[in-house]
């Protein structure tokens, strides 16, 4: 456990996609200079570098490559980071996907730091961090780190942390003014921005459509654009070790930033001319355009929440219904035992849910351990293959010997955590209660045997908590198993080292509460709430801890539908925070307080309007929506590219 | 802007999985200890009223997940503590031999203003585990490391008997007080912070 390397995401897929990239960006140069063109006269591109890339999901066919630039104009330096252009139709990410992480004209006056990091194997890359918030590691593939240092060091004051020579702090206090308004609680830097409730709350929803990345916007269109941009919780996608100075320089930045507003206008003129300026050409200004919103003080009433739920003439979220039952559930067979209509039978369990002693029968269905279109006899045969199948996995660490085991440090900690994890897990349920419970027993041989099924992911903590219920309704050791590695077949990058499956799903429930509740966007951005962490148990262990054992099976069964969207559990998140928005604002509560508040929210949600709730909201979000959500954010399952294999080596357990 | 008089005393409590974090926290708030304490998902956190010297504190004492692989979550939950517990199972090497890196990462992570001075605390838990006969971490060896890290008060406890768990809170809570109002003295002083942040500026070497 190395502090520095904690946060690397490097591995060895990154050499694979590196070569990759090498040789396709050749011909993307070509039609990224024409961005370079439009910058103007009177600013100075300091330092380009071409294929510095991010990698949204740990899957390098989603990794997007771009250009990064420093300018100088005037005595400002800005940066940006701009991708390439898609190539094909069916690319991914999608243009919108990409928007979602372009960085436009940031001022270096709204940077407080940058942290180089150089992994053991992969590429250098650096995290800017900005106006309290992280941009998502920058991946320099052509080198060019300690060039893009020695640029910025000319042109900005930036200075070494005493305590980590590779932290470059930027806006370090340096000026006694400003060092004294940081360490003072003006009531002017208390201040924070506030939306103009209802009129912003439209503007998201509008403007939320993807921006062609080099068409024609109306004036109307670029400030809605701006507005939204100076929201972006893009910025804090990275969860690391870098937002700590962002507290330290608060006071410091909204000063700084207030200087570098008024400096702007007096060079450029009122606001309609420094929309013109060489940054929005290229449409790039939306972070000057984030300084313009008007200042009022911090305590304010709560906001009024722009979907209001009886208003609404949506169709709201249609009652719940029975759960689906045995002679129902024949009716959706054909002679052979297929089932004729798939979406139908999803749509059915979308609104019931299925009776308790059906589930054996379709949960492999909906986990997509059985395909829809097999038959009851294609069904029997794959249980006896993967029966056997299971066995031999099961038999590669049973047969491990005291003397191998000795010299097998990894399997020793992994099969440590898992006795530690399984004695611990839903035992008040009688299935798992008392001693030498069997099934206790079967939760660990499982987990043991799906860490040497996949071993790079190896076992995490939350693994025991996912298993639980399928074991409890398969009953079977080997039909629990296979579904349970379909489960993660979509769920397990929640638990990758690198946090990439959880950063993915913070991030898009961040851009959907901003779509969705922009008053709580900004609620939580002003009370730096903006990484969501509170909502990281929900996330991780898709709700298990928060509702009783009977309705948390109804809820996955629900979700796994994926009816009427794969990310339904997103929506599900965003109506319990507006179930509470209300209390959470009124109270004005804190990072601290909201946590405990969501915690102990355990036990007491209801299902089933929360369920109605989830998905009017997902119905009004709709493709707005689906394009806040990055491509590969769980559960969507990985894009297919058996030439990548995501190595998970260091420290894995 | 006068100093106001600090009243929440933030502690964070960290260690490996399974060494007994959420007893050793229930035991003190609540005074119960459980088998059935859930692997802890995130982080959490329990208060609770402590007098000393008079004064009424509030001591918000944080669990955190002990799985390697969560750690990078620490920086929300770190910031602005004012004591750090690292907690090991006397019975389990492993636990032990990690404490350094908890240390190391907490340093990292909440980046206290005097990282020399940040008061740790070390709990030896688990010490009732089969009347002492499994354990393979001396009190001497744990005593040893402690006072190598700056004198690092040391505490062998059990959250299951209560041991030594209310003795070991109460230093807990007087070295996050002292932490406490150092930083309040040097927090509002708004004149002299020059010399100290300027001399660290030294140039960017790259």
């Amino acid at each position: 456990m190395n502090g520095t390397d904690i946060h690397d995401l490097s591995d060895d897929a990154d050499y694979a996609a590196a070569s990759k990239q090498g040789s396709s960006s050749m011909t993307r140069n070509d039609s990224s200079k024409r961005s370079s063109s439009t910058d103007p006269e009177d600013a100075e591109v300091v330092y380009l570098k071409d294929n510095v890339t991010i990698h949204p999901t740990q899957y390098a066919a989603e990794r997007i490559s771009g250009r990064l630039k420093l300018i100088k104009q005037g005595s400002s330096l800005f940066m940006t980071w701009i991708p390439y252009k898609v190539q094909s139709s069916n690319a991914r990410p999608s243009a919108g996907d990409k928007n979602l992480y372009t960085i436009k004209a940031l001022p270096f006056s709204d940077i407080q730091s940058i942290r180089r990091h150089t992994p053991t194997i992969g590429w250098q890359y650096v995290i800017v961090v900005s106006s309290g918030l992280a941009f998502p590691p920058l991946y320099f593939y052509s080198g060019g780190v300690r060039e893009f240092l020695a640029t910025i060091k000319q042109h900005v004051l930036i200075v070494r942390s005493s305590e980590d020579a590779n932290l470059f702090l930027v806006n370090n206090f340096q000026d006694p003014l400003q060092r004294t308004l940081s360490s003072l609680e003006l009531p002017g830097s208390l201040a924070s921005r506030i939306p103009s409730s209802s009129g912003s709350t439209s503007d998201n929803n509008l403007n939320n459509k993807h921006t062609p990345e080099d068409g024609h916007l109306s004036s109307t269109q670029r400030n809605n654009k701006q507005r939204q941009k100076s929201h972006d919780p893009a910025r804090d996608i990275s969860i690391n070790v870098l937002e700590k100075f962002s507290l330290v320089t608060k006071f410091a930045r909204e000063t700084t930033s207030q200087l570098f507003r008024d400096n702007l206008v007096d060079g450029h003129g009122p606001n309609e001319k420094r929309r013109t300026n060489w940054a929005s050409k290229d449409h790039q200004s939306q972070d000057m355009a984030s300084n313009d919103v008007e200042v009022v003080p911090k305590r304010v009433p709560v906001p009024s929440d722009p979907i209001e739920f009886d208003k609404i003439t949506l169709v709201w979220g249609q009652p719940r219904q029975h759960p689906l039952g045995l002679q129902e559930w024949s009716t959706f067979l054909d002679y052979e035992g297929r089932i004729v209509d798939p979406n139908a039978l999803k749509k059915r369990i979308f609104y019931g849910g299925v009776e308790h002693n059906l589930r054996k029968e379709v949960w492999p269905f909906l986990l997509g351990y059985y395909s829809y279109d097999s038959t009851d006899a294609e069904r029997e045969y794959a249980w006896s293959v993967k029966k056997s199948e299971y066995e031999t996995i099961k038999n590669q660490w049973q047969s491990i010997s005291p003397e191998q085991a000795k010299r097998f440090t990894k399997f020793r900690e992994r099969k440590g955590l898992i006795e530690k994890d399984v004695v611990r897990t839903d035992r008040s349920l009688s299935f798992y209660d008392g001693d030498d419970n069997p099934n206790v027993r079967l939760m660990h041989d499982i987990l043991l045997t799906y860490s040497f099924y996949n071993f790079d992911l190896g076992y995490c903590q939350g693994m025991s908590d996912l298993l639980s219920p399928i074991l409890f309704i398969m009953k079977d050791e080997s039909e629990a198993f296979w579904c349970f590695v379909s489960l993660l077949e979509r769920l397990g990058p929640n638990f990758n080292r690198d946090q990439s499956g959880m950063h993915s799903q913070l991030f898009a429930l961040s851009k959907l509460v901003e779509l969705l509740d922009s008053p709580l966007h900004n609620y939580f951005k002003q009370n730096d709430c903006l990484n969501y962490f509170f909502c990281f148990r929900w996330l991780l262990i898709q709700f298990k801890r928060e509702f009783e054992y009977e309705k948390t099976l109804r809820l996955w069964e629900v979700l796994w539908t994926h009816y009427p969207s794969e990310h339904l559990h997103l929506y599900v998140c965003i109506a319990i925070l507006k179930r509470h928005r209300a209390k959470i604002m009124g109270e004005q509560m804190d990072f601290d307080t909201l946590l405990k508040f969501i915690n102990e929210l355990s036990g007491q949600i209801d299902l089933d309007p929360i369920l109605r709730d989830a998905e009017a909201l997902c119905v009004c979000a709709g493709e707005n929506g689906a394009a806040s959500i990055p491509p590969g954010t769980p559960p969507s399952l990985p894009i297919e590219d058996s030439s990548i294999y995501h190595n998970q080596d260091d420290e894995v357990l | 802007m006068p100093s106001r008089r600090r009243t929440l005393l933030k502690v964070i409590i960290l260690g490996d999985s399974g060494v007994g974090k959420t007893s050793l926290m229930n035991q003190y708030v609540n005074k119960k200890f459980s088998n059935q304490y859930k692997a802890t998902i995130g982080a959490d956190f329990l208060t609770k009223e402590v007098e000393f010297e008079d004064r009424l504190f509030t001591l918000q004492i944080w669990d955190t997940a002990g799985q390697e692989r969560f750690q990078s979550l620490g920086v929300a939950f770190y910031r602005g503590a004012d004591c750090c517990v690292l907690v090991y199972d006397v019975n389990v090497q492993k636990s032990f031999d990690n404490l350094n890196n908890w240390r190391e990462e907490f340093l990292i992570q909440a980046s206290p203003s005097d990282p020399e001075n940040f008061p740790f605390i070390v709990l030896g838990n688990k010490v009732d585990v089969d009347g002492g006969n499994s354990r393979v971490v001396s009190e001497k060896k744990a005593r040893a490391w402690c006072a190598a890290k700056g004198d690092i008060p040391y505490f062998e406890t059990s959250a299951k008997e209560g041991i030594n768990v209310e003795e070991a809170f109460q230093v807990i809570a007087k070295n996050a007080l002292k932490n406490g109002e150092e930083e309040e003295i040097y927090l509002p002083d708004t004149i002299d912070v020059g010399s100290t942040s300027q001399q660290r500026a030294s140039g960017c070497d790259c």
